[in-house]
């Protein structure tokens, strides 16, 4: 138990050290187009591993998500928007909210709680179904945040651009409520709550004959990761600065559910990866699909051509690896360790994975 | 899971890195280099794709004709994706590895906002083909300018036509609240209307997407009174099924709208329908009666792709291109801030889309308004209109 402890220890202690350096360099060296593309990318982590919770880990297909994500944007923004621009945006806020400007923290953790509030009003008549059709009830919420966001229009300004956000949104900032999702979520999954959630995903009946409360163990996912997706929604509002209820549809839904498939539901592990194999992969085929000059060949730029072959890529992985690169387990840290460091009056190896 | 299948995923992650650094840091010329931004994928292709022709054709005939201050224009063309982040991304890219002294782009004000702003701080000009929110250049001071006309100008045009030439008193409004362009149109016609003398007799909405009207239709019909004109503001997708519809029911009054009208599916959905609807947009582009810098412009368009100009975007990503290349040449030099005075002190520029000039402290041109009469399933010039007065943005 002791070397576990150990081994877990080495596993935080390198990833903290991989993460920090990896973003020391990226603030100090890096171009301002890879600091957006990193920034972006912690905002991907947070969406695709909170949804993971509830998508893979509780066996609640949820495609209602971007909803939260959009009452995090919208909540947060109306509440950080300079007074000035909010006279001129949004001239027909109620006279309390008129007179509010919060900085960057309060205002996130208000859209999240908003946003957990919500998950767990509906969330109580949705967590009672299951498979496909809490899928589809998800998608109805989806629908219904977009049209309370096209309506109204006194908070929102309708479909118009909402626009003026203050760029509160860092690197620092981004990274850290990174690491603090993975961590709880990481926490939250490898607890007795999360090993509820497991076992109501695997057999539902099986989970309900010992004694677990399906409804609860699915509430209590659907709403710590509704309180995530609904902080990333913050930070993206506060990273594009200008949006418009749009851009919290089908288009954002599909591309975070791509992530969390392609790394693998029911592993944190696989959705980090996931996310960064998207986010890496669509920019490289970006930039590629300019046309490129390779000594005396010249290929012409072909635009959508990045589109079409992240689909393809994702096709191939789905095929040979059907839950995803990672599946539903962990990078095995503790097998490297225990290879690197063999423990002198055990065993070589552990045969079961341990998380830490 | 098997480290060997790890291993695989992580060597293939760092290969893209790597992939990603390299494809990053081309080489540069001595070209001026002028960024553009256009959606060429994604639901804004159909108006993007057409500009970003118009542009490219532009700076073809610029360079061909020795190009400005000796030195080639060369467009640095990224795909905007219809997506926000990125278009920040790609804002970010010419700011730093491309050195843009200008960008260009897009149709749509919300692209428009996403990518401005980067150009802003890096003290670059954003000069945008055809988003025509007069709110624009306000949202990003000093930075934005527009080639095209504000909608509270086309706006004003359509009133001023309908109230004045054709005696309209009254008017039936129906807004599509799902696009800030069609909100806006609404918004600044009434105002404009009303100003004049009109009445609005019935104000209806509905919902970008929607295929049915007859909701709409019979609260117009049971309606006492028939309006004189109906002014619809409708995006380019739903028009001719609106049309189509109001006329079906055997409403023949004239429809008005604004550029969003511009659209051979006006004429292919709403068939004969589609006759006496008027629309305002930037220019009339036909070979045979536009005016002879379209003719032209259509001509050359033709010889490079091989098709007509879809709609007036392309006209518009055009004379964006020529704009600037007028600025860049006054301005004596490819510094941006000389640019971006020169662009300020624009003096009737003859363009496709109309002579082009800048107030002093505006940044949205002076601009006449084409008004279109549908004939026999054609666009026909009804009008050159420059209003009188303007509703504020």
């Amino acid at each position: 138990m002791q070397r576990q402890r150990f081994y877990n220890l080495l596993t935080v202690a390198l990833l903290l050290a991989v993460t920090g350096g990896g973003l020391l360099y990226t603030q100090l060296a890096a171009s301002a187009y890879i600091q957006r593309i990193v920034v972006g990318l912690g905002i991907s982590i947070i969406l695709v591993v909170s949804l993971n919770l509830s998508n893979g880990f509780t066996g609640v297909f949820s495609l209602g998500h971007v909803g939260f994500m959009a009452i995090g944007a919208y909540t947060a923004a109306i509440l950080t928007l300079p007074l000035s621009l909010k006279r001129v945006n949004l001239p027909d806020l109620p006279g309390w909210l008129a007179e509010v400007q919060l900085s960057f923290l309060p205002a996130t953790l208000i859209g999240a709680v908003l946003a957990t509030i919500v998950a767990l009003l509906i969330g109580i008549s949705l967590m009672r179904l299951s498979g496909p059709y809490v899928a589809v009830a998800t998608l109805g919420f989806l629908v219904i945040v977009q049209v309370v966001l096209v309506n109204w229009a006194s908070m929102t300004r309708g479909s118009r651009t909402f626009s003026g956000v203050p760029s509160f949104t860092t690197l620092w900032w981004v990274w850290g409520w990174a690491i603090l999702t993975v961590y709880a979520i990481w926490r939250l999954v490898n607890s007795s709550y999360g090993r509820r959630m497991m076992a109501i995903r695997d057999n539902e009946i099986a989970a309900q004959s010992l004694g677990i409360s399906v409804v609860r163990s699915r509430i209590i996912a659907f709403c710590v990761s509704a309180f995530f997706t609904a902080v990333a929604g913050s930070l993206w509002a506060h990273f594009i600065l200008s949006f418009s209820p749009k851009a919290f549809y089908f288009v954002e839904t599909f591309s975070i559910i791509t992530m969390l498939v392609l790394g693998g539901s029911g592993s944190v592990s696989g959705s980090i990866v996931g996310a960064v194999f998207i986010t890496v992969l669509s920019e490289v085929l970006r930039n590629a699909e300019r046309g490129i000059s390779i000594a005396s060949i010249h290929i012409p730029p072909m635009y959508g051509a990045s589109q079409i072959l992240v689909a393809i890529v994702f096709i191939v992985v789905i095929i040979f690896w059907p839950k995803g690169l990672l599946g539903d387990r962990e990078i095995p840290f503790n097998r490297l360790w225990s290879r690197l460091l063999p423990p002198k009056n055990e065993k070589q190896g552990f045969k079961k994975e341990i998380p830490f | 899971m098997k480290t060997r299948s790890f291993l695989t995923t992580l060597a293939f992650t760092t290969l893209l890195v790597f992939a990603l650094v390299a494809l990053t840091t081309a080489a540069g010329a001595e070209s001026i280099k002028i960024g553009a931004i256009y959606n060429l994928t994604g639901g804004m292709a159909s108006l993007d794709v057409p500009a970003s022709n118009g542009a490219k054709l532009a700076a073809k005939e610029i360079n061909s004709a020795g190009g400005v201050l000796g030195r080639e224009l060369e467009l640095v063309m990224y795909d905007g994706k219809t997506d926000a982040a990125t278009i920040g991304n790609a804002a970010t890219q010419l700011v730093e590895s491309d050195k843009a002294v200008i960008m260009i782009g897009f149709t749509d004000s919300d692209m428009t906002l996403a990518a401005a702003p980067i150009a802003a701080k890096a003290g670059i000009v954003f000069l945008t083909s055809g988003a025509t929110s007069p709110r624009l250049p306000e949202q990003v001071p000093g930075y934005l300018y527009m080639a095209c006309f504000g909608d509270n100008v086309q706006a004003a045009a359509g009133a001023e036509y309908a109230y004045n030439e054709m005696k309209a008193r009254t008017s039936y409004l129906l807004i599509d609240k799902g696009m800030e362009y069609t909100l806006g149109l609404g918004k600044y016609f009434k105002e404009r209307f009303m100003e004049l003398g009109g009445k609005i007799v019935l104000e209806d909405t509905y919902q970008t997407g929607d295929t049915d009207y007859s909701a709409q239709i019979t609260k117009l019909k049971r309606l006492g009174t028939r309006p004189d004109i109906l002014f619809i503001s409708a995006g380019p997708d739903e028009v001719g099924v609106i049309v189509k519809q109001f006329r079906e029911s055997g409403i023949e009054k004239p429809i008005f709208g604004g550029d969003g009208d511009d659209t051979p599916l006006l004429v292919q959905i709403a068939g004969k329908g589609a006759d006496n609807t008027y629309f305002s947009t930037h220019s009339l582009m036909d070979a045979q009666l536009g005016t002879e810098a379209v003719k032209k412009f259509i001509a050359a368009y033709q010889a490079e792709y091989n098709a007509p100009p879809e709609n007036a975007f392309a006209g518009l990503g055009y004379d964006t291109v020529k704009l600037l290349a007028d600025a860049i040449k006054r301005a004596g030099s490819d510094d941006p801030d000389a640019i971006r005075k020169a662009l300020q002190e624009t003096k009737n520029l003859p363009g496709v889309t109309g002579v082009i000039t800048y107030q002093p402290g505006s940044r949205i041109p002076q601009k006449g308004v084409t008004m279109i009469h549908v004939k026999d399933g054609k666009f026909t010039l009804a009008a050159e209109v420059v209003p009188q007065k303007v509703p504020a943005p």
